[in-house]
């Protein structure tokens, strides 16, 4: 009973706490809506020059490589091959400019879960292949397809290119390579098509600053992919930042070594975003906003140190062996070195950007149990 | 401001005045020294000793862990590692591990099976180890051949959470989850807190006579009661790396409640728990070798309410981050049925927790009931629950704490 008592008067002085804080505060249940910053500007320069354009590029790029494996299905050759890795290659950059919109179809289809999650499950791919009995589209088959799928196949069966012809022509291979070319085809083709009829109104008219507006949403599938896809996927995990060894198997593009290229097509994609670069010209986006705000505030410069730390970052990684496994094995400390300048980039965007434009972070690390 | 400041002043005082009042009426236990790691020696030889519990911990986890070994799994050789025996009672090697299948031990005997719970209750103490069973067995007979198939209401399959995927029954729920947290309060907890730290157990027969007079269990170094302790505490350290000083490594130790005396501490909002369980159950093993046991059972009624909470905290975590993900657009189906499985075994574990007086636990079995079925109850179960119901729940079992829903829920 005397316990009790107890509670009940560190409750009463809590209370008594919050008391003095609601005082000594103006009133923040009515405080003024933080800008008039036209968050719609934003939104239709994402949509109509970066988002679609993007996702054209890269259906049109896999249009490409489907013919070229088509292609290589009837005749099959080692130039026809060089084809086929060529049209893997220019649709696996292009889907770096796409892969951190994970909104709306992208969303509900898992784009990025069914496209490029390595490291790849070669024995199941192979399985798949011998018995010819698989479904692609369950989500336990995201490592037996997609980008690192062809990767296998297109440079890690063989050593040479004469030995990779000769499997690749059998039947059964010949297959697998279309199911997986078609698969990647009909999910962007899909996401592609849901923007175009009717999703980029949409999109664009939820211009509020809630939770679900597009801006705060879309902002955390940024911050989401630049955190795990591009920080530690690409850079972290390999490199034995989240392990007690180092990890190089698990690079992107580990049988063709284009980790760097295409982690450096990723990183322009992300700078791009936050300016509003798009193919064609530049509008709106985080970092006029960021100005803006910076204007009406006074405050530090945010998105010329932003702009800066990814030049930094990028310069790190322009160091690199252009095979990130082979710099892992040679000389972790540069990779290591990449991974923290990426990594103070994440505080400047999550913590200063995200507090500046009054953004929530939706997303928590999963605990992975 | 002025006036405020004065009556914080005030208000600090008389929680100060209070609680020296308090703690001078009501502290009249003997001082004991607790040392500074669970150490204890007779005659420089250790008296610590819990093989028992690290072997069923371990054993537990390959059990959990072989329950999603499609390839490999037979729903015979599940139940032999909840029971390390065959079928027919006969000795079995079920696991990888030898030392495991050469124990006599097994998870099944210890399952449902405190003294103070289930000693006189044995109807119970087999519903849950049927409870048990017929989750290993549903999971091959009912998840295991929809390996290659989608979710939905009514049929069981996989779903994605995330890259990762789930596998669930007809129902959403994933069977070794069910497995794993609820052996966390079938196992563990009911083990500690309803077995070894009661006094029907410390002081069972001559314990107290042959502890005071140091009569040493035949061929060892400790008394009965010492070693009923530490069994306690082998529940919760058994698999530290080092197990005397646990508290650096907690939450990496098991997938089982040191794990989740882990999670716990790392909320902000209830860090410190995993040093005040650790120091309860140091400082009353020092006032058993003090032959001091009031300060003993003091200190078990620490350990009880706040490992009680912890299961009571994560049940709640779970619950609303549930109800996150079904909230999502469209509702991330694999991570909610992933979160409500998680969710499911604490409210299951939740029958076995302990109020520090007295021998009740937190919630009797027909209110722990009435959760699940609130739950999961419905023709879909998880595929049919709302926010409402896990609101409504969550709420429940917080209003038996001092800590409210969004302290638990995030």
């Amino acid at each position: 009973m005397v316990v009790r008592g107890v509670k009940k008067l560190w409750t009463l002085w809590v209370f008594m706490l919050m008391g003095a804080v609601a005082c000594s505060d103006s009133d923040p249940s009515t405080e003024e809506p933080i800008d008039d910053f036209d968050r719609s500007e934003i939104l239709v320069n994402w949509a109509d020059n970066i988002i679609i354009p993007n996702y054209q590029d890269y259906v049109e790029s896999l249009t490409d490589l489907k013919a070229a494996i088509t292609t290589f299905g009837q005749t099959s050759s080692a130039d026809l091959l060089a084809d086929v890795r060529e049209a893997w290659l220019e649709a696996y950059l292009d889907w770096q400019r796409v892969s951190m919109f994970e909104i709306g179809k992208a969303e509900s289809v898992s784009l990025r879960n069914f496209t490029n999650i390595y490291p790849a499950d070669i024995q199941k791919i192979d399985e798949n292949i011998n018995t010819g009995s698989y479904n692609l589209e369950l989500p336990s088959t995201n490592d037996e397809q997609g980008f690192p799928a062809l990767d296998y196949l297109l440079y890690g069966k063989a050593d040479t290119d004469e030995g990779t012809v000769a499997i690749l022509s059998t039947p059964a291979h010949k297959e697998y390579l279309q199911q997986l070319v078609e698969r990647l085809h009909n999910l962007a083709s899909e996401v592609l098509n849901h923007w175009t009829s009717g999703y980029r109104d949409t999109f664009v008219a939820n211009n509020g600053s809630s939770a679900t507006s597009s801006l705060n949403k879309l902002a955390n599938d940024f911050m989401f992919y630049y955190e795990k896809s591009l920080r530690a996927g690409k850079v972290g995990i390999p490199a034995g930042v989240f392990s007690t060894s180092r990890l190089p198997e698990k690079v992107e593009a580990r049988f063709s070594g284009k980790s760097k290229l295409l982690f450096l097509e990723s990183l322009d994609a992300v700078q791009d975003f936050f300016n509003g670069t798009g193919s064609s010209n530049t509008g709106k986006s985080f970092a006029h906003y960021l100005d803006y705000l910076n204007t009406i505030k006074e405050g530090e410069d945010l998105s010329a140190l932003i702009n800066s730390q990814l030049n930094l970052a990028r310069q790190k990684a322009e160091m690199l062996n252009s095979d990130f496994a082979a710099q892992i094995d040679d000389n972790n400390v540069s990779m290591l070195e990449t991974y923290d300048e990426l990594q103070k980039v994440v505080v400047l965007l999550k913590v200063d950007m995200f507090q500046a434009l009054s953004i929530q972070v939706d997303f928590v690390d999963a605990d992975g149990d | 401001m002025k006036g405020l400041r004065r009556l914080y002043g005030l208000g600090l005082l008389t929680v100060i005045l209070t609680v020296a009042a308090c703690s001078d009426s009501d502290d009249t236990l003997p001082t004991v020294e607790a040392p500074a790691t669970y150490t204890f020696e007779r005659n420089g030889q250790s008296t610590v000793s819990f093989s028992g519990q690290t072997t069923r911990i371990q054993m537990a986890t390959e059990l959990v862990s072989a329950m999603k070994d499609f390839d490999n799994s037979t729903e015979a050789l599940l139940l032999e590692m909840f029971r390390n025996e065959t079928a027919n009672g006969g000795d079995a090697n079920p696991f990888s591990n030898a030392d495991l299948n050469a124990s006599t031990k097994s998870v099944r005997s210890k399952t449902g099976a405190s003294k103070d719970y289930f000693f006189t209750n044995a109807t119970e103490a087999a519903q849950i180890k049927a409870d048990f069973e017929g989750w290993i067995s549903a999971q091959v007979s009912e998840v295991f051949p929809a390996e290659n198939q989608i979710a939905t209401p009514g049929n069981p399959g996989q779903l994605a959470d995330g890259s990762s995927t789930r596998y669930v029954n007809g129902k959403g729920l994933e069977y070794d989850q069910a497995v794993n947290k609820g052996l966390i309060g079938a196992l563990m907890l009911d083990q500690m807190l309803n077995n070894y730290l009661s006094v029907s157990v410390l002081d069972e027969a001559d314990n107290r006579a042959n502890n005071d007079n140091e009569v040493l269990v035949e061929g060892k170094m400790y008394t009965t009661m010492e070693h009923k302790w530490d069994e306690a505490y082998g529940y919760l350290f058994g698999t530290a790396a080092n197990a005397a000083d646990p508290v650096a490594t907690i939450g990496s130790s098991d997938a089982f409640l040191n794990k989740y005396l882990g999670r716990v501490e790392g909320d902000p909002d209830f860090a410190g728990i995993a040093q005040e369980v650790y120091d309860a159950l140091k400082l009353g093993r020092a006032a058993i070798v003090a032959g001091e046991y009031e300060v003993r059972d003091a200190q078990a009624a620490i350990v009880r309410q706040k490992l009680s909470e912890v299961i009571a905290i994560r049940a709640i975590y779970y619950l609303q981050q549930g109800k996150n993900a079904l909230a999502q657009d469209p509702p991330a189906y694999g991570t909610a049925f992933h979160d409500l499985s998680e969710g499911f075994g604490f409210l299951y574990s939740l029958r076995f927790t302990r109020q520090p007086q007295g021998d009740m636990p937190y919630f009797t079995k027909a209110e722990v009931d009435g959760f699940i079925q609130a739950v999961y109850g419905s023709t879909n179960g998880f595929w049919d629950v709302d926010a409402t119901t896990l609101d409504n729940v969550s709420g429940q079992i917080a209003a038996k704490f001092d800590f409210t829903v969004a302290q638990a829920g995030n």
